[in-house]
């Protein structure tokens, strides 16, 4: 084993039942300091009537009551202001502000010590190093430094590790490709959905082709399912001509799986994280590979707002592949975050993941890079839209793409759409986190 | 790789700058530039300690128990 291949060979390469010990130690660990700490959290297990003394074994951490956003929400903007009583430190101990998008509601804050800040960069420089980020790499980050955390711990993280870090702060998306070519940026970390837009951005504006004018070798990616969908995959490493790693986290947990250069499946950070997955209908422990449900994921070291077995809603499955290549222990979840369990739904009486849709669009050449999908009922019949743009000089082969797309579709999906070509340029363009799926179902 | 002895030895080095960097505080006599400073140092400890102290007696348990 080469040890300079990990960033903490001594946890990454730890054998499966030494790994599972340590996470038993950490969560007996997390759990008390929450008891201890935090009124919300004494409360809830009390309600519960579990205790600290309670946790013996991995079953006893099922009896855990689960922390939902909507439970935080609701904790939240009173004493201490604004955390509320899930805070378990001083407030004057609080260095660092951050706040989740609001995508699914009220926004929830984020208080960190400096402590919690350096795990926080600590867990990135795992997904960095794997990744081969390296000191010798100058690290260009187009991200607008504000109150999301996104990309800050990125940032930290890279600088741990020895990087020249550029920070593409404010600059708008020209300005930000002129930068990355003036200082010949080695790396990158954006979404897949900026990815995609700078690279559209640079060749239609400014000429320039990101594989072949640019120095970008590896891009480390999340926020957003597709950098583990396949087609997107290798539209974004064939118009970088660079490596896409992609990783997930959160802000209330923490940035908890990386993909490594080989590839294979994200590695669940088990030295820092517990995730559990559990069916959706019945809440039961799923092990098996290949079967989706919903995360229930536990922060070990965070401390001024513990996470311990938050419902995530994030869907996702572990891999049938027991051993990565690349000799780290830590087990690997298939193809991502597939979707959150909001958005995963019935339509037609077929269960829909808006993710399959994109491994489809992104897989035909002659469609742009954007998309969107809207389901709506009329009267007691669900209907579900598809718009797409047509590359311009593919103007003459709608009718194919047509036919290719329903197939593909119907495949992928089991359901047929009502297709709607845009004109190329039309349909939005997102520079973080995209908004593709409506579902207008919900609230009518 | 590491040898089970090194960790210990890592081990107890960290415990050291730990507790070098705690008594920093003690005699700062307030002086928040000893103080800030060193409640960085012992951020940095805590990784430390989370990516080995913590690990350490689930490692070398089978050398314990041999």
């Amino acid at each position: 084993m080469n040890a300079e291949m990990y960033w903490n060979p001594v946890l990454e390469t730890l054998p499966r039942e030494k790994i599972q010990k340590l996470q038993l130690k950490k969560f007996q660990r997390i759990f008390r300091w929450a008891y201890e700490h935090s009124k919300f959290h004494r409360k809830l297990y009390s309600d519960a009537g579990i205790e600290p003394g309670d946790i013996k074994t991995f079953n006893d951490i099922r009896r855990v009551p689960k922390v939902e956003k909507a439970m935080m929400r609701s904790v939240q903007k009173k004493e201490p202001y604004p955390y509320g009583d899930m805070l378990c430190v001083p407030l004057e101990q609080i260095t660092e502000y951050h706040q989740t998008s609001g995508t699914t509601g009220q926004p929830v804050y984020q208080p960190d010590t400096w402590q919690d800040w350096e795990w926080m960069s600590e867990s990135w420089a795992y997904i960095l190093y794997a990744q081969s980020f390296r000191n010798y790499d100058r690290v260009f980050i187009p991200f607008g430094y504000n109150i999301f955390i996104a990309f800050w711990t990125g940032h930290y993280a890279a600088e741990k590790i020895g990087c020249e870090v550029v920070p593409g702060g404010v600059l708008d998306t020209e300005a930000r490709i002129l930068k990355m070519q003036e200082v010949r940026a080695t790396a990158l970390i954006a979404t897949p959905t900026y990815l995609l837009r700078m690279a559209e951005v640079a060749k239609t504006k400014l000429g320039i082709g990101p594989a072949t004018d640019l120095c970008v070798t590896k891009i480390a990616t999340g926020a957003e399912p597709g950098g583990s969908i396949p087609a997107t995959k290798k539209r974004i490493e064939e118009t970088w001509g660079a490596k896409l790693y992609e990783h997930s986290g959160g802000t209330e947990m923490g940035a908890w799986n990386y993909e490594c250069v080989a590839q294979c499946g994200l590695h669940v950070n088990e030295g820092l994280f517990l995730v559990e997955i559990e069916d959706v209908d019945t809440g039961e422990l799923i092990t098996d590979p290949n079967r989706m449900g919903k995360m229930v994921i536990t922060s070990f070291d965070r401390l001024a707002q513990p996470c311990v077995r938050f419902d995530s809603k994030d869907m996702i499955q572990w891999s049938s592949i027991d051993r990565c290549e690349c000799g780290r222990t830590f087990r690997l979840i298939k193809g991502g975050i597939i979707g959150r369990a909001d958005d995963i739904t019935k339509v037609k009486g077929v269960l829909f993941a808006p993710s399959s849709v994109e491994e489809v669009v992104r897989g035909i050449p002659e469609l742009g890079n954007e998309y969107e999908i809207i389901v709506a009922r009329k009267g007691d019949v669900d209907g579900i839209t598809l718009r797409i743009e047509l590359l311009p000089q593919h103007r003459e082969r709608i009718s194919a793409v047509r036919e290719e797309l329903v197939r593909q579709l119907r495949i992928k999906t089991n359901l047929r759409y009502n297709l709607e070509f845009c004109d190329y340029g039309t349909l939005p363009r997102y520079e973080v986190k995209s908004k593709r799926f409506k579902d207008l179902r919900k609230g009518s | 790789m590491l040898e089970e002895h090194n960790i210990k030895l890592i081990t107890d080095k960290i415990e050291t700058i730990k507790r070098t960097a705690t008594e920093l505080k003690k005699i700062s006599g307030g002086i928040q530039a000893i103080d800030r400073n060193a409640d960085r140092i012992l951020a940095s400890v805590k990784m430390l300690e989370i990516n080995i102290s913590d690990a350490v007696d689930i490692i070398t348990v089978d050398e314990m128990e041999r």
